[in-house]
């Protein structure tokens, strides 16, 4: 369960929005909605400790992530509105990597049917600086997958994908919440999911 | 062991990298050997002076060269997002330096060892004193990557002036350039206490340098 309790965050002095709470239980998903600008991906930076809240505090599980960030980050995911794919190395090598480095126990015949699913699997050694943007973000996806964490954040999500690939992506939502998983995404598009909660910003704006 | 995994895998992904951008380290040691190459032509054919001040030219491009490394230690990781990605899979800022100061020190430094004796022969210099600048060199070269990651760090957030972090590196290198030249005109009592010296800066920056460039690291993170 993640819990955050009255956050503010301010840049230079302006409050971009205050007192911010929420609660997110397992098997729920949470919309955060809101104009551009209004700080919603600040409000998941935030949230996942890669910047830091001028008040408030977030708890996961009961515990403070601030002490315990490590103990946090083994159970989240945080797909960004940035590419985290190396552009040097093809899209094996990056899944690879990315296997590697959370120690993933997700089998090889798993990845091919992810990238046979998400039809990457004629670019496998292809760099990823010839990949059009919406396959880089199909290939940022599939970190959900290969992570296997409970906690996903993500950022834009649907941005750039087809609508194939939204359906997919929803269908996959809806299953990771069926087995306890919670979810935080921001989207301008609201998507036809059970469980889902919207959070609208412009509340907690002072303007 | 989750950690010991994420480092491996770090450390392999550095290294294909560096290996894919083979020809960025073939285009530094080009310059090296390029600048040894115009003082040669710009001094003349004297080749008393060249002993004298061979490694003197030898250690001012290294400085140069290794200038040119700056951009590569955490530009491209900080500009997508994949420093935080390190981070979320469970290493601290101050591992992800000291891996990438590895990774560059044997990619862009260790090459040097061939590249130098070329250069000595280019420069007429004797046998001895080759070997007095390659002992300096190994000691020399962590101190100058470790520096070429502060200043890295420091301009991460820094999209227009890029001199400012050659400045840097060259404020921060003048104490190993005194010691590593001095070497060649010290007499062999002093030659020992110089290389101790220069031992000494070297486990300075070594223990200084990861906590610096993070705290660089997140400060640019905040601040983006």
């Amino acid at each position: 369960m993640l819990l955050a309790n009255n956050i503010s965050f301010y840049r230079n002095n302006n409050i971009i929005f205050k007192d911010v709470s929420l609660a997110l239980p397992p098997q729920k998903i949470i919309n955060i909605t809101g104009a551009n600008g209004i700080g919603k991906t600040t409000l998941l930076k935030i949230l996942t400790h890669v910047l830091i809240p001028k008040k408030g505090d977030i708890f996961w599980n009961g515990k403070n992530i601030k002490k315990n960030l490590f103990n946090y980050y083994k159970d989240v995911t945080f797909v960004m509105d940035k590419q985290t794919s190396n552009i040097n190395l093809s899209v094996i090598e990056n899944i690879f990597f990315w296997k590697k480095l959370f120690s993933s126990i997700i089998s090889k015949k798993e990845i091919d049917a992810i990238l046979d699913l998400l039809s990457l699997d004629s670019y496998r050694n292809t760099p990823i600086n010839y990949l059009s943007n919406g396959e880089i973000k199909k290939l940022e996806l599939t970190r959900l997958v290969i992570e296997q964490k409970k906690l996903w954040m993500l950022d834009e999500p649907y941005i750039g994908l087809d609508i194939e690939t939204i359906n997919l992506l929803n269908e996959t939502f809806i299953n990771h919440t069926k087995s306890g998983g919670m979810i935080i995404f921001s989207s301008h598009y609201v998507p036809d999911i059970p469980n889902i909660e919207n959070l609208q910003l412009e509340n907690y704006a002072q303007r | 062991m989750h950690s010991v995994n994420s480092i491996l895998a770090l450390f392999y992904r550095e290294l294909k990298i560096s290996y894919r951008n083979f020809s960025d380290i073939l285009s530094i040691l080009m310059f090296f050997l390029l600048g040894i190459l115009i003082f040669v032509f710009s001094i003349g054919p004297n080749t008393e002076m060249f002993n004298e001040i061979g490694i003197g030219v030898i250690w001012t491009l290294i400085l140069l060269s290794n200038n040119l490394s700056l951009r590569k230690f955490y530009q491209n990781d900080f500009n997508d997002g994949s420093i935080i990605l390190l981070h979320m899979s469970g290493l601290s800022y101050e591992l992800i330096v000291l891996i990438k100061i590895m990774i560059i020190w044997i990619f862009l430094q260790l090459p040097f060892f061939i590249i130098i004796p070329l250069a000595a022969i280019l420069l007429n210099i004797e046998l001895p004193n080759v070997n007095l600048i390659l002992i300096s060199f190994l000691i020399g070269s962590p101190i100058l990557t470790s520096i070429a990651s502060i200043s890295g760090s420091m301009n991460l957030l820094n999209q227009r002036n890029f001199a400012i972090g050659s400045v840097i590196i060259m404020i921060l290198s003048i104490p190993i350039i005194i010691f590593s030249v001095g070497i060649i005109n010290a007499s062999e009592e002093i030659v020992r206490a110089q290389l101790q010296i220069l031992i000494g800066i070297l486990f300075f920056f070594l223990a200084v340098t990861p906590w610096v460039s993070a705290a660089c690291i997140k400060l640019a993170i905040q601040n983006k």
